[in-house]
């Protein structure tokens, strides 16, 4: 499972987080760290300082992207930069949560995540906008063929299954 | 900056005159066995022999350990026996034993800037153990490199400035006062300049000061006492140092002194004045935590202990806009016709000693200070919990005037974050753990928490501080905050950090919040040159064996200007300055550097290159478009001749001509298989020194040539070399950033690397052929990896070394033979000798222009 691409991510979140010293500043910001003391930025951070390793819980997940981490950390640490690496890191070894899995597997069946609702197509008409254009599969599986999200999304596939046997 | 000079326009033709008495060129060469060390591996009898035949060249003694007394004495008898007026030295490296060896020649009446060694050990012998022949034939090369430097050698004369006995200290807080009270006791005339209108500094604001909490104040007030009455110095306040001309010894001094409209002799300091003025401004002294009047006393303590009118807030010095206070003043202390007026006087020495500022918690706004009126900083707490503070030293809200039940302190405000400053301020931990044990002493039932991140008590007496607080129940929490947001009824403040101990969120409510805030650098915009860190900090000449110098001679730093410090280290500093600068003081002369540029005004374009490449501002124009160098600030790196464009910068030697001479001879034979390699003498030459102390070997088919400073190396030599077809051409230098000896020198000779690279892509010459890199005096391995690397290179491009596309600009000198030097440096010196009345710079430049003919 494990290859050197891997380990280059690796060795790239690594270098990122390098400058951290675990003040805390990241941690105190975080709205979901308020509701959801699992999901510590600043203890994802350490587990790639001294661990050498992606953390097995994958509290990351959990992130919003609000960046107020990111904005306040006196190190200037870009830390959505390391969790997203984390995430990427742990769904390449079929570690992505089940609704995420879910959520790639409606992207790729539909175009779209969320379908544009009839109230915004009303809208849009008032408005005298010109119309969306349609979700077209074909384009998202492309765009997953280039950027090898298929293998990811197999192995998570292969995952998924396993733990429901 | 004008000019003032001993040696630009008067000694340049006593040192020409020094040249031109020398009748003829006779070198001596003193080659070295060094018992063993050179004499194993080197033939020195053969190089003996072959320095014989070298133009100039009259006497040749080898000598088995020329350092040694007997050694000594035998070149001092052969100066004197053979009018020798050259000295070559072929033993160790210049670092080691020039000095010796110009001390002897000295002895001998000569002036020991006309001896020089050529570095057969640490270059030759150590390095091609394994190879005698070719470092036979490398150690000829070196002495006949040598011979061709000496032939236009400059005597120099040792000079010394005289120095004015007095001294300007800058800035009059805790560690300019001790500096000047230092030097005042010494017996030298000090000028103090304050820009306030109080001395004291920082301190003067202080309730208690670490680690004993002994009353701030209490110790200052007698020295300020101290210095305004001591007959020595001479109390400059509201005033700012407004030009500095001169140098080390012969400091020009203007200083902008701003009107204070009171007498200060008439004023009793009474405050009848105050209780008429009409106009309420935020005050100063009080972190705008109460009001003060437009004429105002900084505090009870001031010295000099008078009022003074804040021009900008008072409505009027006249009977029809106010006047009031003039009317009131029974003392007629008010001078309402005061205006800015300007002090002139000259110094020796300058002590700066200009602090810090409180870093400024606007930048920080997720702390809330500024919007929410219980968030204080540091400075803010000392005037509240000050008995002379607005509060008479009752610790209250700013929002309701309560007494605060629960007080937190955050850490590292304003330090320790690469957006405001990255470093740690030093002092603010410990002024915390004060904060905290003054609350309990004052209010035992006041819960205090530290919020800190790493808690720093380093210095003497701080652990038994940390440790009395923690006995007093003082929390210590670890986690910086994140965030203090304010209850809109009740004003209390919101704490949210992380305990990363506990890996916990923490939010709770405090009645207060201190922000310990660390410092800001202030300094630069003084009128000297002198460099500063990112964060506005001076920067000391050597950040541990000479702290308190700058790159500037003459110019000492202390106290906070240099970086933030608490009041005992300013202290400590602060007498150290005095006492560096009492050297040069007591002294009376001061010995300056006997090498120094000069502009060749015949030559010279008038662009003013070289005034942006002096780091030491010793370069300026007079008006009339002449530049000329002030000698005694030049430090003879040789930077601005580096990049003089039409080459009109003479570095005395130094020059092109010198180092042209050396490239020539170096490639006289076999140019393709030589690296040139440009080594500084304070960084790269050491490191190639120590690899030779080390016994590193590697090939021997390099040849130094040994500079002040990288900045001097210009394109032209490089191209030079390729022109004559060197097989490699290294520039090394000292590491950047700061490494340089002269501070800006390597920075410089980076930037002409590009110009290299693409003169050399024009002429077809492959890019690995030159290579620039710093090696610092202790890389000795380092300089043998690119020896041997670089002996790769040339090794590969021997045999494309005839495809030059364009072959070579002076085809004359290329294939020229041995002896062929000779003659040229022999013709050169009869031009020399019949045109003895001409200056020497005439001089060059006409051997130069015939030698191209």
């Amino acid at each position: 499972m494990v290859d050197n691409s891997h380990n280059q991510e690796l060795e790239d979140l690594r270098e990122a987080a390098r400058p951290c010293f675990q003040c805390g500043i990241c941690a105190s910001s975080c709205p979901v760290f308020r509701v959801a003391p699992e999901m510590n930025p600043r203890m994802s951070v350490d587990s790639i300082i001294t661990d050498g390793q992606v953390p097995a819980e994958g509290n990351e997940w959990l992130c919003a992207y609000c960046l107020m981490c990111e904005e306040r950390c006196p190190m200037g640490v870009s830390l959505t930069e390391i969790l997203m690496g984390i995430r990427n890191i742990s769904s390449k070894e079929g570690k992505a949560p089940p609704d995420f899995v879910e959520s790639a597997e409606a992207l790729l069946a539909r175009g779209c995540l969320s379908p544009t609702s009839n109230r915004s197509v009303k809208k849009r008409v008032d408005l005298g906008l010109p119309d969306l254009p349609q979700p077209d599969p074909e384009h998202v599986k492309l765009i997953f063929e280039v950027t090898g999200a298929y293998e990811v999304l197999e192995a998570n596939r292969v995952a998924v299954k396993e733990e429901a046997e | 900056m004008t000019t003032r000079d001993p040696k630009d326009s008067s000694s340049e033709s006593t040192k020409v005159e020094v040249v031109s008495t020398a009748p003829e060129l006779r070198i001596g060469v003193f080659p070295c066995k060094c018992g063993k060390n050179i004499g194993a591996v080197v033939d020195i009898d053969s190089l003996a022999e072959y320095a014989k035949t070298l133009p100039g060249v009259v006497f040749v003694q080898v000598n088995r350990y020329t350092c040694a007394d007997p050694g000594q004495r035998e070149i001092e008898d052969a100066i004197k026996e053979h009018r020798l007026n050259r000295v070559i030295v072929a033993s160790c490296s210049p670092t080691m034993h020039e000095d010796t060896f110009r001390k002897a020649v000295k002895a001998a009446g000569l002036n020991p800037y006309l001896c020089i060694m050529a570095n057969i050990r640490e270059h030759v012998s150590w390095v091609h153990r394994d190879d005698p022949d070719a470092a036979t034939d490398k150690a000829k090369n070196l002495v006949a490199m040598a011979v061709a430097r000496a032939a236009t050698l400059e005597a120099q004369k040792e000079q010394d400035v005289p120095v004015t006995q007095a001294a300007l200290v800058v800035g009059a807080g805790v560690a300019g006062m001790q500096a000047a009270l230092d030097l005042a006791d010494a017996g030298f005339k000090v000028y103090l300049v304050e820009r306030e209108a109080t001395i004291g500094g920082i301190m003067a604001l202080l309730d208690k000061v670490f680690p004993q909490n002994d009353c701030s104040i209490c110790i200052l007030g007698p020295k300020m006492v101290d210095v305004a009455k001591h007959p020595n110095i001479n109390l400059i306040t509201m005033a700012e140092v407004e030009t500095i001309a001169g140098y080390v010894g012969n400091f020009d001094v203007r200083v902008k002194q701003r009107a204070r409209y009171v007498d200060f002799e008439k004023c009793t300091s009474c405050g009848d004045c105050v209780e008429v003025c009409p106009v309420d401004v935020p005050s100063r002294t009080d972190q705008s935590l109460t009001w003060q009047k437009a004429i105002q006393i900084p505090f009870p303590q001031a010295v000099p202990s008078s009022y003074f009118i804040d021009p900008k807030s008072c409505l009027g010095m006249d009977l029809i806009r106010c006047g009031k206070c003039i009317d009131r003043c029974e003392q007629e202390a008010i001078v309402s016709s005061d205006t800015d007026h300007y002090i002139d006087f000259e110094v020796g020495v300058i002590i700066l000693a200009t602090g810090f500022k409180p870093a400024s918690p606007e930048k920080i706004p997720r702390l809330g200070w500024g919007r929410y009126p219980n968030v204080i900083t540091s400075l803010e707490f000392e005037r509240l919990i000050n008995a002379a503070g607005p509060t008479e030293g009752n610790l209250v809200r700013p929002s309701d005037l309560t007494k605060p039940t629960s007080v937190a302190i955050a850490q590292c405000v304003g330090s320790r974050n690469i957006d405001t400053r990255s470093g740690c301020s030093n002092f603010c931990c410990a002024e915390s753990v004060k904060c905290a044990l003054l609350i309990k002493e004052h209010y035992p039932d006041t819960e205090v928490t530290i919020y800190y991140q790493d808690l720093r008590m380093h210095g003497k007496y701080f652990e038994d501080q940390y440790l009395k607080a923690r006995e007093e129940g003082v929390k210590f929490i670890r986690g910086r905050v994140g965030e203090i947001q304010q209850y809109p009824k009740t004003k209390n403040l919101r704490v949210s950090v992380e305990d990363t101990t506990h890996n916990k969120l923490q939010l709770l409510e405090y009645d207060m919040v201190i922000l310990s805030m660390g410092a800001e650098g202030q300094s630069g915009n003084f009128p000297l040159p002198i460099s500063c860190t990112a964060d506005s900090f001076y920067i000391e000449s050597h950040p541990k064996l000479r702290p308190v110098d700058t790159s500037s001679a003459g110019v000492f730093i202390c106290g906070g200007a240099e970086s933030p410090k608490d009041i005992r280290d300013s202290v400590i500093q602060a007498s150290a300055a005095a006492g560096r600068a009492s050297i040069i003081l007591q002294k009376g002369r001061y010995p300056i550097e006997a090498l120094s540029a000069r502009i060749m005004q015949d030559k010279c374009n008038r662009c003013g290159t070289c005034v942006k490449r002096c780091p030491y501002g010793a370069i300026s124009e007079d008006g009339t478009g002449k530049f000329t160098v002030m000698g005694a600030l030049c430090q003879a790196c040789g930077t601005c001749a580096g990049d003089c464009p039409p080459d009109a910068i003479y570095m005395p030697n130094f020059t092109s001509e010198q180092i042209e001479a050396q490239i020539e001879i170096a490639l006289a034979e076999r140019p393709e298989e030589k690296i040139v390699a440009f080594a500084c003498a304070f960084c790269s030459y050491r490191g190639s020194d120590l690899a030779g102390i080390s016994r590193m070997q590697y090939p021997a088919n390099a040849r130094v040539v040994r500079s002040m400073c990288s900045g001097r190396y210009s394109t032209k030599f490089a191209q030079k070399a390729f022109e004559l077809g060197a097989g490699a051409v290294l520039y090394s230098g000292c590491h950047l950033q700061t490494d340089c000896h002269f501070q800006t020198g390597n920075h410089w000779m980076v930037k002409r690397e590009p110009r290299i690279r693409s003169w050399m892509k024009r002429n077809n010459i492959d890019d690995e052929r030159f290579r620039v890199e710093w090696v610092s005096a202790g890389e000795g391995k380092k300089w043998q990896t690119i020896m041997s690397e670089m002996s790769e290179v040339t090794e590969r491009h021997k045999k494309s070394q005839p495809k030059l596309k364009k072959p070579i600009a002076k085809p004359k000198v290329k294939s020229k033979p041995k002896a062929k030097p000779k003659s040229k440096t022999a013709t050169k010196l009869k031009k020399t000798k019949s045109k003895s009345n001409s200056t020497k710079k005439n001089a060059t430049t006409k051997k130069k222009t015939t030698g191209r003919k």
